[in-house]
């Protein structure tokens, strides 16, 4: 009863993955979210100072780890917890048997998504600031940079809270996981460092996701890895869960 | 053609499915009947790779599940008509879905139409009623035009215009020669629709024969009417009387007649009353209840 033709694989698991984020509103809504975030930092900005030589750079940097992070965030474990929930999982799984597959799709068309939309809102909002404060032909090329390092902090970042969704199955719980990941761990290092003299707990404190994103926008790339690292780790437990649990 | 050799899945200490055998054969409807809690929708989730099975194999045309190479052109399967995104339309599930499997676009439309789903298409999911989200999950079932039909009771939520029509598609799915497997409840609509009954207990085949077979091994009843039959009704335990009809289980017409004649009761008809599925059911899941028990006992007891 096998039929013809040449068997599903992944490119096509990615398409539909591809619908199925696009036609849902919650994913306008956090895109619409988050540009309208951007934008309104740059109002209300008042010349903070930050680690940047200009004032607008700084506005994208403050708006991305204070709030757009966590939008980011609630987005990437949505894409996974919104089926768990409804069990529409098993629709999928019965279309996609190998759930290796399904959530590398998932993980790719999520980071991609959030990566665009990452970059697109962050060279909004920046580029108003700069506009506004005259900075924009002196920054030019330094926002470039950070509107890209932005796009790919929030492109990982989103995978991790897949991964993380994937592992907490309920929103509410992954959500927490993510406040618990971005806000709670580095501060709880940096204490633990002080308290027991182990300066490295401080270093570790530097790789947890936030901090790493810090400083991936503001130039160090190499931090890029560091936030990839996390993104494998957590997709690599989801699948190996997903794998051994009943869907 | 479907296959399952000694399959078992516990949960913890609960047996949901028991060492089932079971053979599903193109070209005819097997009813799949249980009570709640009797291991249907686990056993449809074996089939389906969802859950993995403790021991024992569910093969499809002698493949894992996870294996077909076209799982949805092989086996068309609806387990649960609400596990749909409340906020993806209709179209889009089935959109999304279709593509995965690298059916063509226009099947989607194809299906909805046979659903007759084609109007509340572009409606989020999350504002259907029951029966619509059971047609949705039929049109998803039917999307890779499968030899192999699962669904897990399928009428729920159904007008009688849709119960109608899931029997006539059934029906017309299993003369195509497909392999057709449908539970419930609904003992009156499987009757008219299975060829084959299958009946769970406890996670244990308790029967697995022919509707046909099923039915006539049970034994007749009469059904008769009168004017007056309160004296007719008396003569039999377990008779039941209202207003002018006198219903006489396990009971040939031939012995209530003559009842009737020596008790000199007017009697306008006598027929005789075949024994419902209903009732062949529950005797044999009765029957069942009790044997089951001792396993049950006996493992709490390791």
């Amino acid at each position: 009863m096998s039929a013809g033709g040449r068997p599903p694989g992944l490119p096509d698991v990615l398409a539909a993955e591809r619908i199925k984020l696009l036609t849902v509103r919650s994913t306008w809504w956090f895109a619409g979210g988050l540009v309208a975030l951007l934008l309104l930092m740059t109002v209300l900005d008042d010349g903070a100072d930050g680690p940047v030589p200009a004032r607008s750079l700084t506005v994208g940097l403050t708006a991305v780890s204070y709030f757009g992070q966590y939008v980011v965030a609630a987005f990437g474990l949505l894409v996974v917890t919104g089926e768990l929930a409804t069990r529409s999982i098993t629709v999928t799984f019965a279309a996609t048997p190998s759930r290796g597959r399904v959530m590398l799709a998932k993980a790719v068309v999520t980071g991609v998504a959030a990566l665009l939309l990452g970059s697109a809102a962050a060279a909004l909002g920046i580029g108003t600031a700069a506009a506004r404060h005259g900075e924009l032909p002196r920054v030019i090329g330094d926002a470039a940079g950070q509107v890209a390092a932005t796009g790919v902090y929030l492109g990982l970042l989103a995978v991790v809270a897949l991964g993380v969704g994937a592992l907490a199955r309920r929103s509410a719980g992954a959500l927490t996981c993510m406040v618990l990941l971005l806000l709670v761990l580095p501060e709880l290092l940096r204490m633990a460092a002080g308290q027991v003299g182990a300066p490295f707990l401080e270093t570790f404190a530097g790789w947890t996701p936030a901090p790493a994103g810090w400083r991936l926008m503001t130039g160090q790339w190499e931090y890029a890895l560091v936030l990839a690292g996390w993104a494998v780790a957590a997709m690599g437990a989801a699948i190996g869960v997903l794998r051994a649990r009943d869907a | 053609m479907i296959r399952l050799t000694d399959l078992t899945k516990r949960y913890g200490p609960t047996t949901a499915v028991d060492n089932l055998d079971l053979e599903l054969r193109p070209g005819q409807v097997t009813g799949f009947l249980g009570p709640n809690g009797a291991g249907k929708s686990t056993t449809m989730r074996l089939i389906l790779g969802l859950d993995a099975p403790t021991s024992g194999t569910a093969l499809i045309g002698g493949t894992p599940y996870a294996r077909l190479r076209h799982p949805l052109r092989t086996i068309g399967a609806l387990l649960d008509a609400k596990a749909v995104h409340p906020g993806r339309t209709g179209r889009d599930h089935l959109r999304a879905l279709a593509r995965s499997q690298r059916i063509p676009a226009a099947r989607v439309a194809e299906v909805l139409e046979i659903a007759g789903m084609t109007s509340a298409a572009d409606r989020r999911a999350g504002t259907y009623s029951l029966g619509m989200s059971q047609r949705l999950g039929i049109a998803a079932a039917l999307l890779g035009d499968p030899q192999a039909l699962m669904l897990d009771e399928p009428v729920n939520g159904l007008d009688p215009d849709g119960v109608r029509w899931i029997r006539t598609l059934l029906r017309s799915l299993a003369a195509e020669g497909r392999t057709v497997f449908v539970s419930s409840h609904l003992m009156s609509e499987m009757e008219q629709t299975a060829d084959r009954v299958v009946v769970l207990g406890r996670g244990r085949l308790v029967a697995d024969e022919p509707m046909r077979d099923l039915l006539a091994a049970a034994p007749t009843g009469s059904l008769v009417r009168g004017p007056d039959l309160r004296p007719l009704a008396a003569a039999f335990a377990g008779a039941g009387y209202d207003h002018g009809t006198l219903v006489v289980p396990g009971v040939p017409p031939a012995e209530v007649g003559a009842r009737a004649f020596a008790l000199g009761v007017e009697i306008h008809g006598l027929q005789a009353a075949g024994s419902s599925l209903e009732d062949v059911y529950l005797r044999r899941t009765a029957a069942v209840a009790q044997f089951t028990s001792a396993p049950t006992t006996k493992e709490t007891g390791r």
